[in-house]
C-alpha cells in the first residue's frame, strides 16, 4: 500500500551518497546509488550493479543507470557502507556466478517436475502460477 | 523588439484558438477523470489571472515588499482560484454530485485551508486539489493542515511568485480525458513536484530592480493555460528565440531560467521531452552563458535523469544569492544553492510533530547543514574561489548528489504522509497500534521498577483526519436520463452473482460429516473470535465515546460476552449441559484453546467455572491430545493458570472448597505424571503459578516430579 521512505528521501541529498539495495519482483537484486524517487516508488539508480546470489557466492554485473517502475519494487533498503565489507559471502566472477545460477535453476526445475509428477499420480494438480511473483 | 518577433514567429496564436474551442467542448463533455496523472484540478482562468496580474503591474510598489504583501496576495489568488473551481464544479454537475469522498472531497474543506498562513499555493493545489479528482485511486481524506504546513518548510515567497505561479500553471494541457465534475486539465499533473519553494527567493533579490517589467513580456508569450497543447518544440522555440534577442544581463537570466524550466516541465510532463530537445535548449543556453559556467553545463547536457535535473542546468547560470552588487559571481553547484537560499528561520516546528521523530530530526539536521552552508557562502561573498572550492569539493565527492531538490523530496514525503492519514488508526493500522501499546506497557513497567531512563520509542504519528460521513449519491450528468453509477471504493458494486447452494443431508458420507463437523467447529471459533475482539475493544471505545452512549456500550458488551459463552458451550441450553462435546471440539483446535484462554477473564465466575469444569472433565483426553504438541500444551497450561487466577480472586473462594475442582486437579496431575517425561513436549511458556496450583493437591513427591516435567 504505502511506504515510508522519508528518511531515505532526506538522506539522498548528502555529499556522501548512500548505496541502496533494491529487490524487484522478479527476484533481481539491484544495488546502486538512489538518485531520484517519486510517490510511486519509481526509482532512479545510478551506477547500478545487479547482484546474483547463489548459495554463499555472489557476482556483480554492472548495469549503469536504472529507472525502475515502482510497481516492481518489493523492497528498498540502504546499505551501510561500513558493514558492507564484512559479509560471509564470497564474491566470484560474473561467468562463474552465471554458471552457478544456471545449475541452480536446473536443479530447481527438476525437483519441481518431480513434484508435479507425484501430485499428478495422486490426483492433485496445482495450477502453474505463471503470473505470480515467483523466483 | 524581439518580443514581437517571437510572438509572430511562434505558432502559438494559431493553435491557441483551436485549443480553446477544443477545451470548451471538453468542458461540456468531460465529467470523468480516469487519467491518473493528468487530473490537475487547478482551475486557472488565465484571462482573469492575466488581468489580475496586469493590475499588479500597475503597482510596482508591491514588487519591493517581499515578505508580507505577497502572502496576502497569494492567499487572494488562491481564494479566487478556489472560487472559480467551486463555480465551475457546480456548473458541471447537477447535484452536489460526487459526494463520494473518494472522488471529491476537497471542496467542503477547502476554504479553511486557505487561511492557514504560509501555504505554498501551488503545492497545496497540486496535491490536495488534484486528489479531489483522482477518483478512487487515492482514497484518503483531506490532508490536515499540519501536513501541509510541514510540507511548506518555509514561508512561501511572494508577489512575484504569484505571477510566476500563474504563468507556470498555465501549462499546455496534457490530455483531453474526461474529468469527473472538474474542469479540464490545466495545470501541473500530479506527477510533478512543486515549483516554487526556493526559487522565488533569490529571484526576488535578482529581480529587485524591475521585476515586473521583466515579467510582462514573458507572460504574454506564455501559452494559454486553457486547453493548450504546445509541443516542447514550440516552447523551446519560443524561449530560444527570446534568448537570442536578449543581451543577457545577469538580472534577466533567472526569469528566462524560470520560463525555461516551466516549459521544460510542461514538456517533460507531456512525456515528450527528448534528449535532443534538451540538448538543443541547453546548447543555446550554453552559448551566452558558457563563459560563466562551462563545467556545469557540460556536465548536464549528457544527462536526462528527471525533469528536475533538466532545468538545473539553467540554474547553473543565474546570479548568486548575494545582493545585486555581486552579480558577477556565479553560483556554486547546480541544485545546492537553491537549498542554501532558504530564508526561513529554522526553529522547531510544532506542526511537524506528526512526522516520525527520526525523520524530523534528520529534517532539522539537513536544514541546519543547509543554513550553515548558506551562511558560509554569504560570508565569503567576495571570495569567488572560496565559493567554488567548497562546492567543488562536494561535487567531487559525488557530482550527482543533489539531483533531487529538497522540495521535491518534501513533496514526495508529503504525499506519503497524506496517504497515511486515517480516520481511525485502530482500524487501519491495528497491529502497529497494538504492538506499540504493548511496547509502551513494557517500558512503563520497566520504568516503575526504576530501570533508568526510558528508551525512546520512535513512534510514527500519522496525521489524523476527522471522520466525514458522506451519503453517497451517484453521479449525474446534465441533460441525461437516469443515473450512471461509478464503482468506487466507497461505493462498491456487486459484480458477480454468486448463489449459495446448500447440500442435502442424504448425500453426505460419514467422512464428509466428520469433515463438516470440524468445519462447523472452525466456523464457531471464528465467530466467537470476532466477538472476543469486539469485547476487548470496548474498553477503548468506552474512553472515546460520549457519556450518553456508555450504558449502551456496556449492554452490547455484556450481550456479546453471553454470546461467546453460548458459542463455547453449544447453542442449545438444555437444563443441563448434556454434552461437553461442542466445547471439547473447540478445545481440540489450537485456536480454540487460545480463544478460551482469552475469554476466561471476561466471563462471570459462574460461567468461568463452568468452562473450567468442562475442561477438567476432559482434561485427560485433552492432555493426551496435546502431549506431543508444544503449543497445545502451553495453551492448556494457560487455561489452567487462568483458572488458578480466577480461583485466587475473591469471589471464587467457594470453588476452592469444591470437591470437583480437587478431583479435577488430581486427575490432571495424574495424567501429567503418567506421560513419560520424554514424550512431554516442551511448552512455549509455562505459567508460573502452575506449580503452586499443583502444590495444593499433590504431595511433595509428585510435586517434584511434576516440577521436573514442567522444566
Amino acid at each position: 500500500q504505502c511506504f515510508i521512505f522519508s528518511i531515505t528521501v532526506n538522506a539522498n541529498l548528502t555529499s556522501l551518497p548512500e548505496k541502496h539495495l533494491v529487490l524487484l519482483r522478479d527476484g533481481r537484486t539491484l544495488i546502486g546509488y538512489l538518485r531520484s524517487i517519486d510517490q510511486f516508488a519509481n526509482l532512479v539508480l545510478h551506477q547500478t550493479v545487479e547482484r546474483i546470489h547463489v548459495g554463499k557466492k555472489y557476482g556483480d554485473i554492472p548495469r549503469g543507470i536504472f529507472v525502475v517502475r515502482g510497481e516492481n519494487v518489493v523492497l528498498l533498503g540502504e546499505i551501510d557502507l561500513e558493514k558492507e565489507s564484512d559479509t560471509p559471502l564470497q564474491q566470484v566472477s560474473i561467468e562463474e556466478i552465471l554458471e552457478e545460477q544456471r545449475v541452480e535453476q536446473q536443479a530447481k526445475q527438476e525437483s519441481e517436475k518431480l513434484k508435479v509428477q507425484a501430485l499428478k499420480e495422486r490426483g492433485l494438480s496445482i495450477p502453474r502460477a505463471d503470473t505470480l511473483d515467483e523466483y | 523588439m524581439f518580443r514581437n518577433q517571437s510572438l509572430e514567429d511562434c505558432p502559438l496564436d494559431e493553435d491557441e484558438d483551436a485549443f480553446q474551442t477544443l477545451g470548451e467542448e471538453d468542458e461540456d463533455i468531460n465529467q470523468f477523470n480516469d487519467d491518473t496523472f493528468g487530473a490537475g484540478a487547478i482551475d486557472d482562468d488565465w484571462q482573469e489571472a492575466h488581468e489580475r496580474l496586469a493590475e499588479l503591474e500597475d503597482k510596482p510598489a508591491t514588487a519591493r515588499e517581499l515578505e508580507d504583501g505577497a502572502v496576502s496576495d497569494e492567499m487572494e489568488l488562491l481564494g479566487h482560484h478556489e472560487e472559480n473551481l467551486a463555480e465551475r464544479l457546480s456548473k458541471l454537475v447537477i447535484e452536489n454530485e460526487l459526494e463520494d469522498p473518494a472522488i471529491m472531497q476537497a471542496v467542503q474543506t477547502q476554504p479553511p485551508m486557505q487561511q492557514s498562513g504560509g501555504l505554498n499555493s501551488s503545492i497545496w493545489d497540486g496535491s490536495a486539489v488534484l486528489r479531489r479528482f483522482r477518483g478512487p485511486l487515492l482514497t484518503q481524506e483531506m490532508p490536515s493542515v499540519s501536513v501541509l504546513e510541514y510540507a511548506m518548510l518555509q514561508k512561501p515567497p511572494q508577489g512575484q511568485e504569484d505571477e510566476r505561479d500563474l504563468s507556470e500553471r498555465a501549462l499546455p494541457r496534457r490530455s483531453s480525458s474526461p474529468i469527473i465534475g472538474s474542469p479540464p486539465v490545466r495545470a501541473v499533473p500530479i506527477g510533478t513536484p512543486p515549483k516554487q519553494a526556493t526559487m522565488p527567493n533569490f529571484i526576488q533579490q535578482i529581480l529587485c530592480p524591475k521585476p515586473v517589467h521583466i515579467r510582462a513580456p514573458m507572460q504574454q508569450r506564455y501559452p494559454s493555460p486553457y486547453g493548450e497543447r504546445m509541443s516542447p518544440n514550440q516552447l523551446c522555440n519560443v524561449s530560444n528565440s527570446s534568448l537570442l534577442g536578449h543581451p543577457f544581463p545577469p538580472s534577466v537570466t533567472p526569469v528566462f531560467t524560470h520560463l525555461q524550466r516551466a516549459q521544460l516541465l510542461g514538456g517533460a510532463q507531456a512525456g515528450r521531452m527528448s534528449p535532443s530537445q534538451f540538448a538543443r535548449v541547453s546548447g543555446l543556453v550554453g552559448s551566452p552563458l558558457t563563459s560563466m559556467n562551462p563545467k556545469l553545463l557540460q556536465g548536464r547536457v549528457g544527462q536526462m535523469m528527471a525533469p528536475a535535473s533538466g532545468f538545473r542546468a539553467f540554474f547553473g547560470a543565474p546570479p548568486p544569492p548575494a545582493p545585486p552588487s555581486s552579480q558577477q559571481q556565479h553560483p556554486p553547484c547546480p541544485g545546492s544553492h537553491l537549498q542554501n537560499l532558504r530564508p526561513h528561520p529554522q526553529m522547531f516546528r510544532p506542526d511537524t510533530t506528526h512526522l516520525h521523530p527520526q525523520h524530523r530530526r534528520l529534517l532539522h539536521q539537513r536544514q541546519q547543514q543547509n543554513r550553515n552552508q548558506h551562511r558560509s557562502l554569504n560570508g565569503s561573498a567576495g571570495d569567488r574561489a572560496g565559493h567554488r572550492s567548497s562546492h567543488q569539493e562536494q561535487l567531487r565527492k559525488d557530482p550527482y548528489a543533489n539531483l533531487m531538490l529538497q522540495r521535491e523530496k518534501d513533496w514526495v514525503s508529503k504525499i506519503q504522509m497524506m496517504q497515511l492519514q486515517s480516520t481511525d488508526p485502530y482500524l487501519d493500522d491495528f497491529y502497529y497500534q497494538n504492538y506499540f501499546q504493548k511496547l509502551e506497557k513494557v517500558s512503563a513497567a520497566e520504568e516503575m521498577h526504576g530501570d533508568g531512563p526510558k528508551k525512546e520509542r520512535t513512534k510514527l504519528i500519522t496525521p489524523q483526519v476527522a471522520k466525514l460521513e458522506h451519503a453517497y449519491k451517484p453521479v449525474q450528468f446534465e441533460g441525461s436520463l437516469g443515473k450512471l453509477t461509478v464503482s468506487s471504493v466507497n461505493n462498491p458494486r456487486k459484480m458477480i452473482d454468486a448463489v449459495v447452494t446448500s447440500r442435502s443431508e442424504d448425500d453426505e458420507t460419514k467422512e464428509k460429516q466428520v469433515r463438516d463437523k470440524r468445519r462447523q467447529t472452525l466456523v464457531t471459533i471464528e465467530k466467537t473470535y470476532s466477538l472476543l475482539l469486539d469485547v476487548e475493544d470496548y474498553e477503548r471505545r468506552y474512553l472515546l465515546s460520549l457519556e450518553g452512549e456508555r450504558p449502551a456500550l456496556m449492554e452490547e458488551r455484556k450481550q456479546k460476552i453471553c454470546d461467546m459463552y453460548d458459542n463455547l458451550r453449544g447453542k442449545t441450553p438444555g437444563q443441563e449441559r448434556p454434552s461437553d462435546d461442542h466445547f471439547v471440539q473447540i478445545m481440540c483446535i489450537r485456536k480454540g484453546k487460545r480463544m478460551v484462554a482469552r475469554i476466561l477473564p471476561f466471563l462471570s465466575t459462574e460461567q468461568a467455572a463452568d468452562i473450567l469444569m468442562a475442561t477438567a472433565r476432559n482434561l485427560p483426553f485433552l492432555i493426551k491430545k496435546d502431549a506431543q504438541d508444544e503449543f497445545g500444551l502451553s495453551l492448556l497450561y494457560l487455561v489452567l493458570s487462568r483458572g488458578e487466577e480466577l480461583q485466587n480472586s475473591s469471589a471464587a473462594m467457594e470453588l476452592m472448597q469444591d470437591n470437583q475442582w480437587t478431583e479435577l486437579m488430581s486427575m490432571a496431575t495424574r495424567e501429567l505424571l503418567r506421560i513419560p517425561e520424554a514424550a512431554l513436549a516442551k511448552p512455549v511458556s509455562t505459567p508460573s503459578n502452575l506449580l503452586s496450583l499443583f502444590s495444593r493437591y499433590v504431595d511433595q513427591q509428585k510435586l517434584n516430579v511434576l516440577e521436573t516435567k514442567l522444566q
